[in-house]
């Protein structure tokens, strides 16, 4: 493994989020489509995501879609002005914060449902 | 002190993959990884092939990856990569064929620098004395100068790992050492060179250039300031 610094894993990290969600994208548009099969098949599909497996993997989802569209800020800023090449590192970090922070606050509101049974 | 200096060779003619070797090196702190690279070929095992010349960080020719970055082995000293007793890891600079060893074929490194016109372009008619610049459009190209063509930048590169075709971080700085020069008329070439999906689009700002280089060019930030220039030329 090349020992990379902050740039190079907000590179990795952008790409693996990237495609996470593009697979998140994927699956909800076949559950959502699955209702020109009628109602049975949507619900029937609809309930697995019921499972805890699932709603946790909201905060994966959440934590995805979060760092991809902050980290596509940052690279905004690096293309399109001199003073975010300087400021990279620091923005990186700002944007792994304000990721966690938005799947902390997810797994706040996610956790007590799924231990609460509903 | 004494460190374990751990190679990844590979001799064509034998191996059918890399495979590791360590030797137990005698040095002193302040000795450079190259030294121990020579001890060893001197020493200990003659067929270890690598590339140095000057060994004072000015040819290039001794980019490595050592440690897991890419360095000059003569540039780099033992007490900052480990400690007594340590191991120092050295391994060919990536995404080039390996010949034998450490040493790596660099033709497709030098055509991409061949590709972005790196020569004075200027078919005014020869004034009768020097082309004279001001002190500030000289600056404003300055970092590029100090390009040794090592290929450590664009050897730390993930896109140029996978897509051998990317100019690379070493042929943009080049360029963009002429685009920038206020006596170069070859601006619009350059730039429609390296707008193609070869060149500068290629960069996904991972750093690995500007952390690599030995000469501490910022090259991300040269690769961005071509990016504007395109974009800027085109609107």
């Amino acid at each position: 493994m090349y020992r990379g610094r902050e740039g190079q894993w907000a590179w990795l990290l952008h790409r693996l989020s990237g495609l996470a969600i593009l697979a998140y994208l994927m699956l909800h548009i076949v559950s959502i489509g699955s209702m020109i099969f009628g109602e049975e098949v949507y619900m029937s599909i609809h309930e697995i995501y019921d499972l805890a497996l699932f709603r946790l993997g909201l905060i994966a989802v959440v934590g995805g879609v979060l760092y991809h569209s902050l980290n596509g800020l940052r690279v905004i800023l690096l293309d399109m002005t001199g003073r975010g090449i300087v400021y990279q590192r620091q923005l990186f970090y700002a944007t792994l914060v304000l990721t966690l922070a938005g799947m902390a606050f997810t797994a706040y509101k996610v956790i007590p449902r799924v231990l609460g049974g509903y | 002190m004494h460190v374990n200096l751990k190679i990844l060779r590979y001799n064509p003619e034998v191996d059918k993959k890399p495979h590791w070797e360590t030797y137990n090196v005698e040095c002193e702190p302040g000795d450079r990884v190259l030294d121990l690279l020579n001890h060893v070929k001197w020493y200990v095992e003659p067929t270890l092939t690598y590339r140095r010349s000057c060994a004072h960080g000015v040819c290039g020719s001794d980019a490595m990856l050592i440690n897991g970055r890419n360095r000059l082995a003569c540039k780099i000293l033992i007490r900052d990569l480990t400690k007594d007793g340590g191991t120092i890891t050295v391994e060919p600079i990536r995404g080039l064929k390996v010949e034998k060893d450490l040493l790596v074929d660099m033709d497709p490194f030098f055509e991409s620098y061949r590709a972005v016109l790196p020569f004075f372009i200027n078919d005014d008619p020869v004034p009768a004395g020097e082309r004279l610049q001001t002190v500030e459009d000289r600056e404003r190209f300055d970092q590029g100068t100090k390009c040794i063509l090592c290929a450590a930048c664009t050897t730390s590169c993930p896109i140029f790992w996978v897509n051998g075709r990317y100019l690379g971080p070493a042929a943009i700085v080049q360029a963009h050492r002429f685009i920038f020069d206020s006596r170069d008329k070859g601006t619009s070439e350059r730039l429609n060179l390296l707008n193609q999906n070869t060149g500068v689009w290629r960069c996904r700002t991972a750093y690995n250039c500007t952390e690599a280089c030995p000469r501490e060019i910022p090259v991300t930030q040269l690769i961005e300031e071509v990016k504007r220039a395109i974009m800027y030329q085109q609107a």
